[in-house]
């Protein structure tokens, strides 16, 4: 068993479902050939530096999976055969060091896969908050106009008998 | 004479930071070593040691395999986006 990452760019004229269709689609053919998903990281649609098959755009999605040797030229055939990629890259973690490495990128995948599962929790939560704040800050500031309205009329009476 | 300054200090950056692995997708780390147009800056320049130039260059070649950098800039891609894909 060795260490990948492949990095995957999905077409963007697809909508999110069939999105995440291919992408499923693509870990099966990993999986299927024997191999064990750590991680994914999707780094969302980006624009491409250079347009790929008239496309500016495209969904970016690693994996990070390790596999015998002797698969990846399997995978790599289906995803060629896939036209829903428009471009794949892998590569390969072998000496100690870039396995040092690759263990590190797979556990900021999975802090970054955590911090957004934490995120969207309590971003619903604190929308509510902010709407009752809303709610009770409202009547609050109304009442504070109301109360510097006439302190700002007042000064501006006895001016004006002065300047006649 | 202030733009040449910038490339006079002969020491690696890379060695100063111990960076043992770069990550492709980590364009930040890459932009030093890249010309406005997006080429590979020689080490003459950039005071980069063989031993981290190679991995730059190595890294530098997947970005671009991956659409992160672009191999060519036109005239048009000059003026229009300078660096904007390298955030």
């Amino acid at each position: 068993m060795r260490n990948y990452e492949n990095l995957v760019i999905v077409k963007p004229t697809l909508t999110a479902e069939e999105i995440q269709q291919s992408l499923k689609a693509v870990e099966e053919v990993i999986t299927s050939n024997g191999g064990e998903i750590a991680t994914t990281d999707s780094m969302g649609m980006r624009k491409l530096a250079y347009p790929i098959e008239k496309n500016e755009r495209g969904y970016f999605h690693v994996i990070y999976y390790s596999v015998a040797p002797s698969a990846i030229n399997e995978i790599e055939r289906r995803f060629r055969l896939n036209e829903e990629l428009l471009r794949f890259i892998t590569i390969k973690y072998d000496t100690n060091k870039e396995i040092i490495a690759f263990k590190q990128l797979v556990q900021k995948a999975q802090k970054k896969i955590e911090a957004q599962a934490k995120v969207e929790t309590p971003v619903k939560a604190e929308e509510k908050a902010t709407e009752e704040v809303k709610a009770e800050e409202a009547p609050a500031t109304e009442e504070v106009k109301a109360e510097e309205a006439p302190a700002t009329e007042t000064p501006a009476a006895p001016v004006t008998p002065a300047a006649e | 004479m202030a733009e040449r300054r910038k490339y006079k200090k002969r020491y690696c950056k890379y060695c100063e930071a111990k960076v043992d692995f770069m990550d492709y997708k980590d364009m930040g780390a890459l932009r030093f070593s890249l010309s406005e147009r997006y080429k590979i800056m020689p080490r003459r320049l950039t005071g980069n040691c063989k031993r981290h130039q190679d991995m730059i260059s190595t890294v530098i070649k997947r970005a671009r395999a991956a659409a992160l950098v672009p191999y060519t800039v036109t005239r048009k891609t000059v003026v229009t986006a300078p660096f904007e894909n390298l955030k």
